[in-house]
């Protein structure tokens, strides 16, 4: 249908909105190790980490959802431990996740250690770290803040979770209780006894996850107890080993994420003296109007659509109503077009 | 970094044209979509928590159910932006949330073919004016069907047997066959000349539909001397992914309980095409009979992909520089002289050999050379639009010429 005439949209008839839309992401401890036999476990030849999917990842229906890995600072007294397995990989491993998350410090552009705590000043610094480095198909474009809750096993080998240890980031909401950096802000994980036992990335969407948690655990890895510390792990298992003994650990994950969902609002105003008239072939039977019984009736249209036009009269989009609008010269209306992007 | 500009020969934007194929199965009650199998998983009974023959959109709940592995599920607050979701009604977004109310959805979104048999397709109830006493129409039973009749007429120039009402006869008379495939199965509109539809009776074809004039006419091309061979059974419309199947004649005349909730057997014919797909038709609604037929629809969609293709020039002579630390010796002073009113940085650091030696224990000569291992594409005021990564840093020596072939899909 041609349209005879434009109406003019100032700019205060333009508005632009954002809004944030969540997601409540569950990542339970029996996906992670158990249900799938590890069948959605996938490890590399380069050994440098684990992918968990969310069925076997032989299913072209899996999902990526994590990966797991682990390192240390060179400067942490595991570094140079008798039988160090893979060492070299576990620094490059802390070193690549700091400098992309914390960046560089000093004259001598020292990559920064992670710390547990807001301040960046090279106390509270955390040696040793496990990373959970999540996925963008359920991170979205943030994890959403004060939302995050891991809950580790901090039991025996064979019972790991008698003794749960549930790490929060309570603390952080979007207006305080984290700290801006290179890899976007990051808050701290607390237990329930207060203490900060890991750090969240929400924008990139990494965990990063001190050893502190599981101090006193002597079975970490093995039913070996005694002998296989976290602090052993780090020396003498593989990272992909490390991930494995991990993931026997983790109960629960959960999140929720962000994603934001601009509009642009616009604010179309039919006057009462406009639009009482269609170009519709079908307003017309027999050169009369077919909504008017006597000459004297007042016009009667009804609005269908709205297109909206660039400033050279091309049509950019169509809005359509949901039911037809009356509209007569008694009546003005504002037809509000939200457009997402 | 510097930045380089392209040339203008260097940015082509072209459309690809790609046409899926979509084919769906019909028997018992249950849609089989491209021949994918019923999938159970561990903790719910369909891994992709749909039904068969349904596309999930985003497949996102994989295997997942309440309990031990509880859903994904989307949530916004209720604020001054008006947004909430699409499967809310104004009233309960107006009279059911406060501001700051938490309004919540679920996942899966799912898709899939449906089937509407419309007896006599224009019906509409009749209503009464309690004061006058006067009957006129009202609202229509199948108002699909009347939401269908302008497009129906709008392509009567293609074929006639497109028309409400025309030589071929009155289609709000009719009993049809309503077929609807959801956009997201074929994309823009399905492609003309690809559909076929195929009626099965006890595992034997004893009716295909094809429209091989390209013109929407679904034409009964075979079995070869079949019952109605050569007419046409009803027509596609392409663009909006419907098909209306009015050809009434018996493909068969073994008796069939084609027909939900009614006792009468009929006889095969393209008006019970697709019985079962989400349109209530299942065993207990008729009679075991309905298990010997068993339908095929398939047909290939349009899609239109615009994509830009970059070529990024690494001259030779240029981009011979890195600014990652390792590309200098390690070791070196960084900064010269400080103080608080010079900053010098110590101008012979020296570039870190990365020639490869062919001997042990011997550094081969020194060569400017760099590995490129990413390229950024940045718009005209510097921002950063993206950075197309490569597979393995790639070897640019100081006297090479090098052209990096960038696609993006748009």
């Amino acid at each position: 249908m041609a349209v005879t005439t434009f109406e003019n949209l100032a700019s205060s008839d333009i508005t632009t909105t954002r809004t944030l839309l969540h997601e409540s992401i569950p990542l339970t401890g029996t996906i992670i190790s158990g249900t799938y036999s590890d069948l959605n476990i996938k490890n590399y030849t380069h050994g440098q980490f684990q992918s968990v999917y969310d069925y076997p990842y032989l299913s072209s229906s899996a999902n990526h959802i994590f990966d797991i890995s682990i390192g240390f600072d060179e400067s942490s007294p595991l570094s140079g431990a008798t039988g160090n397995l893979q060492q070299d990989k576990k620094i490059n491993m802390y070193n690549q996740f700091s400098q992309v998350l914390l960046g560089y410090t000093g004259s001598t552009n020292q990559v920064r250690k992670f710390e547990l705590d807001l301040t960046l000043d090279n106390s509270g610094v955390m040696n040793e770290s496990l990373f959970l480095n999540f996925s963008r198909l359920i991170t979205k474009d943030q994890i959403k803040k004060g939302t995050v809750s891991v809950s580790l096993g901090t039991g025996s080998w064979a019972d790991p979770f008698g003794n749960v240890k549930t790490l929060t980031d309570a603390s952080a909401s979007a207006t305080g209780g984290t700290l801006n950096t290179l890899g976007g802000d990051y808050g701290l994980l607390y237990s329930t006894d207060n203490v900060a036992r890991g750090l969240v990335f929400y924008e990139s969407g990494v965990v990063v996850l001190s050893t502190s948690s599981f101090d006193g655990v002597t079975d970490f890895y093995s039913a070996s107890a005694g002998t296989s510390s976290i602090a052993q792990m780090f020396v003498s298992s593989s990272i992909t080993a490390s991930c494995d003994a991990l993931r026997h650990r983790v109960q629960n994950i959960s999140f929720n994420n962000s994603t934001e969902i601009n509009s642009t609002i616009y604010f179309c105003r039919v006057p009462h003296n406009d639009y009482n008239h269609s170009a519709n072939p079908t307003y017309l039977s027999a050169s009369t109007i077919r909504v008017k019984s006597v000459n004297t009736d007042t016009p009667i249209a009804y609005i269908t659509t709205i297109g909206l036009y660039s400033s050279d009269n091309e049509l950019l989009a169509v809005a359509k109503l949901s039911e037809p609008l009356r509209k007569d010269p008694t009546n003005e209306l504002t037809l509000r077009v939200r457009l997402d992007y | 970094m510097s930045f380089r500009k392209f040339g203008q020969n260097d940015v082509i934007v072209n459309t690809m044209r790609t046409h899926p194929k979509s084919e769906f199965f019909i028997y018992d009650g249950k849609v089989y979509y491209n021949d994918k199998p019923n999938q159970s998983g561990a903790f719910s009974s369909q891994v992709l928590n749909v039904p068969p023959g349904h596309i999930s959109l985003y497949e996102y709940n994989i295997d997942r159910a309440a309990g031990n592995n509880p859903l994904i599920y989307p949530f916004v607050t209720k604020g001054s932006s008006n947004i909430g979701f699409r499967t809310m009604t104004t009233t309960e977004y107006v009279t059911g949330f406060e501001y700051g109310d938490i309004m919540t959805g679920s996942y899966p979104f799912s898709a899939s073919i449906t089937r509407e048999y419309m007896v006599q397709a224009g019906t509409r109830s009749v209503d009464v004016n309690s004061s006058t006493g006067e009957t006129f129409a009202g609202a229509p039973t199948y108002p699909h069907f009347y939401a269908l009749k302008n497009r129906l007429n709008f392509y009567g120039t293609l074929s006639e047997h497109y028309k409400v009402s025309s030589s071929y006869g009155d289609k709000s008379l009719q009993t049809i066959n309503l077929l609807s495939v959801p956009s997201i199965f074929f994309g823009d509109k399905i492609d003309p000349g690809t559909v076929s539809l195929k009626w099965y009776l006890t595992g034997t074809l004893i009716g295909e539909l094809k429209d091989e004039k390209r013109n929407g006419e679904l034409i009964q091309t075979g079995p070869y001397g079949s019952t109605g061979s050569g007419s046409v059974g009803g027509v596609v419309l392409y663009n909006e992914g419907f098909m209306l199947l009015t050809g009434s004649w018996a493909l068969s005349d073994v008796p069939l309980h084609l027909v939900s909730g009614s006792a009468t057997a009929v006889s095969a014919s393209w008006r019970y095409f697709g019985a079962g797909a989400l349109d209530n038709v299942t065993t207990g609604s008729t009679s075991t009979t309905y298990r010997s037929a068993s339908f095929n629809m398939s047909f290939k969609g349009t899609n239109d992909i615009q994509t830009v293709t970059m070529f990024a020039h690494a001259r030779r002579g240029e981009v011979n520089y890195s600014n990652n630390p390792t590309f200098l010796q390690y070791g070196q002073t960084q900064v010269e002289n400080t103080s608080s009113i010079v900053y010098e940085e110590n101008s012979s650091r020296q570039i870190y050999n990365s020639v490869s030696s062919s001997y042990a224990g011997y550094d081969a000569d020194f060569e400017r050379q760099v590995y490129i291992s990413r390229v950024a594409i940045y718009d005209e005021n510097k921002n950063l639009l993206g950075i197309a990564t490569l597979s393995d840093p790639v070897l640019k020596k100081e006297d090479e010429d090098l052209s990096f072939k960038i696609k993006l899909d748009i």
